[in-house]
C-alpha cells in the first residue's frame, strides 16, 4: 500500500473547505480592521510616508508627545 | 522622551548600479525578442545550432523577466526601502553581492541558453549549477533586507515594503520548489517531478513568477514612486492595504488557468478559474488607487513625461489584470490557448506595466541619482513616451489579431464537417502580415528605450566630479514603543479586541509579518497542490504506457536541448477540432515517466502528442534538414547539423541511471543502456538508408530525435479504447503537410 492510497482513501476533501473558511475569516478580520474608523489617523501618517522621507530631521518620538 | 538624533546617509551607489543594469539588460532583453520576432516570417534568419528560435525565446523571456524587470525592481527597492525605512542598507557588502551576483547569473543564462543548457520548464530554463546560484544570491538579498528591516528607524512599516517582503519570501519557495531535479552532469538534470505533477508545479511556479515578480514588486514601486512623482499620498491607504492582502491570498491560487482542458485533473483547473476571475477585483482596486492618486493633479500629467509614463503603466496593469481573469474562462481559453493571444497580453503587461513603470522610475530617480537639476532633455523624454506607446498598440493589436485568427481557424469546420484548414501551415501562414506589423511595433518601442538610454547618458554624463552623500538624520526607534494615537482602552475583553491594540503591535513586527505571508502562501499551494501527488484518482496509470527507451530518452534531450517545446504542444485537448487534427486526446497517465513534462505552452507548430508513426523514419530525418522542402511554407528552422553532430553514447548510461532513480521503471537498461540505445539506432538508420536516405547515420543526433518523435503517442495505441477518429482524406497538392489528418490507427 502506497501513500497514495492512504491519503486517498482517508476522507480528506473536507480540509479544502476548512480551508476556504479560514482564508475567508482572516479576509473578514482584515477588512473589518481596515475600516474601523480609530485606524484612520494612522493611515492618514502612513499613507504620508514617501513624502516626508528626504529630510527627516525632527524626532517624531519627541513631536507627537 | 528620546530626543536623540542619528545622523546617516544613504546608499545611492548600489542603486545607480543596479539602473544601469536594467537600461543595458532591457535593451539586449529586447533586441533577442526582435530577433525572434523576424525569425518567424523569415525563417532563414535561424541560424543552427545556437541561435535558433527554440534557443533564443527563452533567452529573451529570461532577459526580460529576470534581467530587466529584475532589476529594475531591485533599483527601486534599494531606493525606496532606505528612505521608508530612514536606515541605510545594513551591508554594502552584501548589496554589492545581490548586485554582481544577479549580474553574474544574467551573463551565465545569456551563455547556457543558446548553448543549448535548459531545463526545458518555462522561465525555469536554467540549469542547476545556475539555479544554485540564484538561490545564493536571492539569500543574501534576503538577509540584507531582513536585518535593515531590523534596523529600521521608521515604526509603521509603508505598505510598499509590504510588497517587497511578500516578493522576497514567495519567489524563493517558487524557485525552491520548481527547479528541484537530480543532476545527470556539471549542466544537465531531470525534474523530480513527472507529468501532471511537474505541469502542475510549473505553472504554479509560470504563474506566481508573474504574481511575484512582475507584479508585486511593481506595485511596490507604485506605492511609493507615483506618490512621489504626483507629490500627492496615495488615493486611498486603506484600499492598499486590502489590495495587497487579497493580491497575496489569491495569486497563489490561479497557476492552473495555464492548464485548462489539459491532462490536469479538472477541479484544480476550475479552481484556478475562479481565483484568477476573483483576482479581477483586487488588481482594479489597485488600479484605481494608482490612477487616483493623481487626483487633482492631471494638469501635471499634460506636462510631465513621467506621469504619463506612470499613467499608461497603471492604465496597462488594468488592462492585463482584467484580460488575464478573462483568458482564465475556461471557454476563452479554449480559443485562446495555444495562440498568440496570450503572446499579446503578456507583452501588455511586460511593455506596458513593467516597462513603463520603470521608464517612469529612471526618468525621476536620474536627477536625484546623478545630483543634477533635471533630465538632460524633457523633450526626448517625450519622444521615449510616444514611440513606446505606439509600440506596444502596434504589436499588442497585430497579436490579438493573430491570436483570434488562428484559434478561430483551428476549430473552423466545413459544411461537410471536415475541417476547414487541415492544413497546420495554413494557418501560421496567415499570420505573417500580423507577425511584421509585429516587429515594427516592437522597433519603435526599441527605438524609444536607445532614447531614454541616450537621455539618460547624457544626464549622467552632467554629473558633479564626486557625489555627495547628504546626510540624513533621524530618530531611532524607541526601545518602548509610545503609541503617537493612543486610543483610550476601554473595559472589557470585546472593547480590548475591537481596539484592536494587539494588531498595532503586529505591524510593528516585520518578521512575523512575514511569517504569515509565507503562512498564506505556502498554505494554499499544498492545499491546491498535494492532492495530485497524494491521491492517487488525480492520476490514473495507464498499463500500455512504459518508460522510453535509452535511445528515446537521448532523443528527448535534444528535443529539449533545441527547445521544440517552445513551438509543439504535445498535450491535445479533448475537442473535436483538437482530435479530428492530433488524434486521441492526452491522458494523465500518458505522461507519468515524463521528468520533465513538455506539454508546451503555444502552438506555432503543430501538435507532437501523437506523431509518432505518421510518417516515415526518413520523412523526419529530411523534415529536420530542411523543412521548407518537405513543407513548402513552413516556418520551422532547419536543424542539419543533427545529421553531422554524433550522438553522445556515452551519457546514456548515467542518464537512465537518473531516471531509475525518479522511480522510472527500466528493466534491461538499467545494465545496458548503450547497448540498446545503439542497437536501436543501428536499426532505424539501416532502415533509413534501404529507403533512399543518407548513409551513416547510426550515431548521430538525428537517429535519436527520430526514436523519440516514433515513440510519441504509441503507448496508448495499444490499449486506446476510445472511438477511432477518422482519417481525412486531404486532397491537398504537393507534400505532406505536417498536421494533416490525425493518427492512423
Amino acid at each position: 500500500m502506497k501513500l497514495s492510497d492512504v491519503m486517498g482513501n482517508a476522507g480528506l476533501s473536507v480540509y479544502a473547505e476548512l480551508a476556504l473558511i479560514l482564508f475567508f475569516l482572516a479576509f473578514v478580520v482584515i477588512v473589518l480592521r481596515l475600516f474601523d474608523p480609530r485606524a484612520r489617523t494612522l493611515h492618514d501618517a502612513a499613507s504620508r510616508m514617501p513624502l516626508d522621507d528626504e529630510h527627516p530631521q525632527t524626532p517624531r518620538s519627541a513631536r507627537r508627545s | 522622551m528620546n530626543a536623540r538624533l542619528d545622523t546617516f546617509t544613504y546608499d545611492d551607489d548600489i542603486v545607480r548600479k543596479f539602473l544601469w543594469a536594467t537600461l543595458i539588460w532591457g535593451l539586449v532583453g529586447m533586441l533577442v525578442g526582435l530577433i525572434i520576432a523576424i525569425q518567424l516570417p523569415i525563417p532563414g534568419a535561424n541560424i543552427a545550432p545556437y541561435l535558433t528560435f527554440g534557443r533564443l525565446r527563452p533567452l529573451h523571456t529570461n532577459a526580460v523577466i529576470f534581467a530587466f524587470a529584475g532589476n529594475a525592481w531591485f533599483c527601486g527597492a534599494y531606493y525606496s526601502s532606505q528612505r521608508l525605512l530612514k536606515t541605510r542598507m545594513w551591508s554594502d557588502g552584501l548589496s554589492k553581492f545581490h548586485f554582481w551576483g544577479w549580474q553574474a547569473i544574467i551573463v551565465a543564462a545569456a551563455l547556457t541558453l543558446p548553448l543549448g543548457f535548459t531545463q526545458g520548464k518555462e522561465y525555469a530554463e536554467l540549469e542547476w549549477p545556475i539555479d544554485i546560484a540564484i538561490a545564493v544570491v536571492w539569500v543574501a538579498f534576503a538577509i540584507n533586507y531582513f536585518v535593515t528591516l531590523s534596523k529600521r528607524r521608521e515604526r509603521h512599516i509603508y505598505v510598499a515594503i509590504w510588497f517587497y517582503i511578500a516578493s522576497i519570501v514567495t519567489v524563493a519557495l517558487l524557485h525552491i520548489f520548481n527547479n528541484l531535479s537530480v543532476p545527470v552532469g556539471p549542466l544537465k538534470s531531470y525534474s523530480l517531478y513527472a507529468g501532471v505533477q511537474d505541469a502542475f508545479m510549473q505553472w504554479w511556479y509560470g504563474h506566481n513568477a508573474v504574481a511575484f515578480f512582475l507584479t508585486t514588486p511593481f506595485l511596490g514601486l507604485m506605492y511609493y514612486f507615483m506618490p512621489k512623482a504626483a507629490d500627492r499620498p496615495v488615493f486611498s491607504y486603506k484600499l492598499s492595504i486590502l489590495h495587497f492582502w487579497t493580491i497575496v491570498f489569491m495569486y497563489i491560487w490561479a497557476g492552473p488557468h495555464h492548464l485548462h482542458y489539459t491532462a490536469l485533473p479538472d477541479w484544480a483547473s476550475t479552481l484556478g478559474m475562479l481565483f484568477s476571475v476573483m483576482l479581477w477585483m483586487p488588481s482594479w482596486g489597485g488600479m484605481v488607487n494608482g490612477l487616483l492618486t493623481l487626483r487633482g493633479a492631471w494638469h501635471k500629467v499634460t506636462e510631465d513625461p513621467i506621469l504619463k509614463f506612470f499613467v499608461v503603466a497603471v492604465t496597462a496593469y488594468g488592462m492585463s489584470t482584467f484580460e488575464g481573469p478573462m483568458l482564465s474562462v475556461k471557454s476563452v481559453n479554449a480559443l485562446a490557448h495555444y495562440t498568440d493571444w496570450v503572446i499579446a497580453h503578456v507583452h501588455t503587461g511586460a511593455l506596458g506595466w513593467n516597462g513603463f513603470l520603470t521608464f517612469g522610475m529612471a526618468y525621476w530617480l536620474a536627477p536625484r541619482l546623478f545630483q543634477v537639476k533635471e533630465m538632460h532633455s524633457k523633450k526626448l523624454m517625450e519622444w521615449h513616451f510616444w514611440l513606446a506607446t505606439f509600440g506596444i498598440l502596434l504589436y499588442v493589436v497585430a497579436i490579438y489579431a493573430a491570436g483570434a485568427t488562428q484559434g478561430l481557424m483551428w476549430r473552423a469546420f466545413d459544411t461537410t464537417g471536415r475541417l476547414q484548414y487541415p492544413d497546420f501551415v495554413e494557418t501560421v501562414m496567415r499570420l505573417m502580415p500580423m507577425y511584421w506589423v509585429r516587429v515594427a511595433g516592437g522597433s519603435l518601442y526599441i527605438a524609444g528605450l536607445v532614447i531614454g538610454i541616450w537621455n539618460l547618458y547624457k544626464t549622467w554624463a552632467a554629473r558633479p566630479a564626486t557625489y555627495t552623500e547628504h546626510e540624513v538624520q533621524a530618530a531611532p526607534l524607541a526601545a518602548e514603543y509610545v503609541d503617537p494615537h493612543p486610543t483610550p482602552v476601554a473595559a472589557g475583553a470585546w472593547a480590548r479586541f475591537t481596539g484592536a491594540a494587539w494588531h498595532r503591535t503586529w505591524e510593528r513586527m516585520p518578521i512575523f509579518f512575514t511569517v504569515i505571508v509565507a503562512l498564506a502562501v505556502v498554505v494554499a499551494s499544498l492545499f491546491e497542490i498535494l492532492p495530485t501527488f497524494l491521491i492517487k484518482s488525480n492520476v490514473p496509470t495507464i498499463a500500455s504506457v512504459k518508460p522510453y527507451s535509452p535511445l528515446e530518452l537521448a532523443g528527448r534531450d535534444i528535443y529539449i536541448r533545441e527547445g521544440c517545446f517552445n513551438c509543439h504542444s504535445q498535450m491535445i485537448r479533448p475537442f473535436r477540432f483538437e482530435t479530428e487534427r492530433y488524434g486521441d486526446y492526452s491522458k494523465p497517465g500518458e505522461s507519468v515517466y515524463d521528468h520533465p513534462f513538455l506539454w508546451g505552452s503555444r502552438r506555432l507548430g503543430p501538435d507532437l502528442a501523437r506523431i509518432g508513426g505518421k510518417y516515415p523514419d526518413l520523412w523526419h530525418v529530411r523534415h529536420m534538414y530542411a523543412p521548407q522542402e518537405i513543407t513548402q511554407r513552413s516556418i520551422m528552422p532547419a536543424y542539419p547539423t543533427l545529421q553531422t553532430t554524433p550522438l553522445d553514447f556515452d551519457g546514456i548510461q548515467k542518464r537512465v541511471d537518473a531516471m531509475v532513480m525518479l522511480g522510472v521503471p527500466y528493466g534491461d537498461a538499467v545494465r545496458d543502456a548503450r547497448g540498446q540505445a545503439e542497437a536501436q539506432a543501428q536499426a532505424i538508420a539501416a532502415g533509413v538508408e534501404a529507403s533512399g536516405g543518407p548513409k551513416g547515420l547510426a550515431d548521430k543526433e538525428i537517429v535519436a530525435l527520430v526514436a523519440y518523435l516514433q515513440r510519441l503517442g504509441r503507448d496508448l495505441r495499444t490499449a486506446s479504447t476510445s472511438a477511432a477518429v477518422q482519417a481525412t482524406p486531404h486532397a491537398t497538392s504537393g507534400p505532406p503537410l505536417a498536421a494533416a489528418g490525425s493518427v492512423p490507427r
